[in-house]
């Protein structure tokens, strides 16, 4: 019975740090259309970053090697994961949200990403390449020193809280005048920016807000797991969290988050227990891929918005019983002709 | 001096599995107006039949090879009448259609991951001696691969100047609207695209193959972003573009691979695509007005 327990809670943490990564990405594409293939960079930006701050000074002469160490309490290294994050997406969005297509920008989130994990990966010095770091101490478990299965339910409750305070904030997004624009955005750019708003610059904060929340999550896979390595965000680990959101029903919050439940934990997890072919380990996880991949393009052919597709807004459920918008929560920026015409 | 022109020598090579991936992952742009993103995996797949009719039927990688590209050709037409066509009917956006590829891309790539395992394999072609050509060192087997993209580009201008369909294919992405007003049967004109451009991923993929000896389920979709950078350079949807671009980006990773950490190799390719994106996102050889 208790390691059924301690089993639900270690599945429901990672519910929690997905779905906070998943609605991070909800704010960039399912509120404005922000064609992000880089979310796990964040991530990784704010595992790094917590990692380096929490962690002690590196002991000359032991198996791992990296920068600062500056043994840092929890919600430093969470704050500062956040804050790093954001800083990294503003000036990349900055340049790149302005001038690039959504392709264009989807090609460039990707690469960026690519770029960071070979640097992580041959920068030794820096956060132990390759191998990664680990021994990243577990919050708040030395002065509470809780066994082993308590501190699980702690965790969990942490994560719960954060989980909540992110998604009181997308809600609030959702209903202020900053969401709605942002949807607009979405809809049709050439109109927003006809009324006068900077469209670049509400992509720009859509985008950074984003980032923020997949550093933070980042921060708490680290917290939770104790280490990070680049072979934990390789281009794979996005598509799965597009997946996650698309699946869910992007554009609504709680889409998201059933999205991350499903995908990433119900899915990787339950399949867990099958028995694993001897000559083949990889069998099993790989078709899970499979079966992902297959979920992903049968979500769009026949449920396009996802199992929980997203709430029009009261006004227009007033005015229209029954009528639905624009069903595709996407920016149409296909006039039929070939690019830069 | 010598390392210089040693290292153009090797880019010459790996320009030559770029041109071959990049024009006919802008074939299908231009036609279709949407970026495939399983474009590496059919790549990888080209790898995977080659090493199957290997075993199971004797053939070697170059006898192999003609098989090899027309069922990646068949595989991509398959990929666009089950997934992408009722997408493309239905008038999706074109990101949609970017998003479903992914899918395919995950399944294509678990698919050989569960099939095969992660382990890297290898096409069994014999020793290979290298040969002094001027200042360059080439072995018969990338000659071999110069010589397979030399044909394949030139085969590949034929059918842009001189057939139906060439001219087709160039008339859709200069005005699609145009093209589809004067009568251009679509259905056929994309089976075939999509056949012309996976069949040439499944030749740069063998020729990929067979220049780095080894693979794994992922090799294809780790050097999309390669390609992606050569014909970005070249300016997204223009063939001839995108030979130039592979040009680029071939000699440019390989010299810098050279003089730096060679790790950063891809790096260097993808900080340059980023760059031309910023910069020039048209390409930089766009010419005035639809190139």
């Amino acid at each position: 019975m208790a390691a059924l327990s301690y089993y639900v809670s270690v599945l429901a943490i990672f519910a929690c740090i997905y779905s906070i990564i998943t609605l991070g990405l909800n704010v960039q594409w399912g509120f404005a259309g922000i064609l992000n293939f880089g979310v796990y960079a964040f991530v990784a930006i704010g595992a790094y970053t917590y990692a380096l701050l929490t962690l002690g000074k590196p002991i000359p002469g032991a198996s791992q090697t990296y920068i600062l160490g500056l043994h840092l309490p929890f919600l430093v290294g969470l704050l500062a994961a956040g804050a790093v994050g954001g800083a990294v997406a503003w000036a990349l969005g900055a340049v790149a949200l302005r001038r690039l297509r959504s392709d264009y920008l989807a090609i460039t989130t990707i690469a960026f990403s690519q770029i960071l994990w070979l640097i992580a990966g041959n920068e030794t010095w820096l956060a132990n390449g390759w191998d990664g770091v680990s021994g990243i101490p577990q919050p708040f478990n030395g002065l509470l020193k809780l066994s082993f299965n308590d501190y699980n339910f702690f965790f969990l409750a942490l994560s719960l809280v954060l989980l909540a305070l992110v998604v009181w904030l997308a809600q609030v997004m959702l209903r202020t005048p900053f969401g709605r624009i942002l949807r607009g955005v979405r809809e049709d750019e050439v109109v927003v920016e006809s009324f006068g708003r900077n469209v670049s610059s509400l992509k720009l904060r859509a985008f950074v807000i984003g980032a923020v929340l997949a550093s933070v999550g980042g921060a708490m896979l680290a917290a939770y797991v104790g280490a990070f390595n680049p072979s934990a965000f390789l281009a794979g680990e996005t598509f799965f969290v597009w997946a996650a959101l698309l699946i869910g029903g992007s554009g609504n919050n709680w889409g998201a988050i059933l999205g991350a439940v499903l995908v990433p934990v119900v899915f990787t997890e339950g399949t867990r227990f099958l028995p694993n072919i001897p000559s083949n380990p990889q069998l099993i996880e790989a078709f899970r891929y499979v079966i992902i991949g297959l979920l992903l393009i049968l979500t769009l052919k026949f449920r396009s918005q996802g199992i929980l597709p997203e709430r029009p807004d009261r006004f227009e459920r007033g005015a229209k019983r029954g009528a639905r918008p624009s069903s595709t929560p996407i920016p149409s920026d296909d006039a039929g002709e070939p690019p830069h015409a | 001096m010598s390392i210089l022109l040693l290292s153009v020598g090797f880019g010459l090579i790996t320009a030559s599995v770029i041109a071959i991936a990049g024009v006919g992952l802008s074939l299908q742009f231009g036609v279709t107006n949407f970026v495939n993103f399983a474009y590496g995996d059919f790549m990888t797949l080209g790898m995977y039949l080659t090493l199957v009719l290997g075993t199971a039927f004797g053939l070697s990688v170059y006898a192999a090879l003609p098989l090899v590209v027309v069922l990646t050709g068949l595989a991509g037409v398959l990929m666009n009448r089950l997934a992408l066509d009722s997408f493309v009917r239905r008038g999706a956006n074109p990101i949609i259609l970017l998003i479903t590829t992914i899918g395919v891309s995950l399944i294509i790539q678990s698919g050989l991951l569960a099939i095969w395992g992660a382990q890297f394999q290898k096409f069994s072609l014999g020793p290979s001696q290298p040969l002094h050509l001027g200042p360059f060192i080439f072995t018969p087997r990338q000659l071999t691969v110069l010589g397979l993209a030399v044909v394949a580009m030139l085969a590949i201008h034929v059918l842009l100047r001189y057939t139906r369909l060439g001219k087709a294919m160039r008339a859709m992405s200069d005005r699609r609207t145009l093209a589809r007003v004067v009568g251009i049967n679509t259905t056929w004109l994309t089976d075939w695209t999509w056949f012309i451009s996976t069949a040439m991923a499944g030749l740069a993929g063998v020729v990929l193959a067979i220049n780095t000896a080894s693979f794994t389920p992922s090799t294809g979709f780790g050097f999309l972003l390669v390609i992606f950078a050569a014909v970005i350079v070249g300016g997204i949807g223009k063939p001839y573009g995108a030979m130039l671009g592979a040009l680029i980006i071939g000699v440019i990773t390989s010299v810098a691979a050279s003089y730096m950490d060679s790790a950063y190799k891809d790096a260097i390719a993808f900080g340059f695509l980023i760059l031309v994106l910023l910069v020039r996102p048209q390409g930089i050889f766009a010419s005035r007005g639809r190139g």
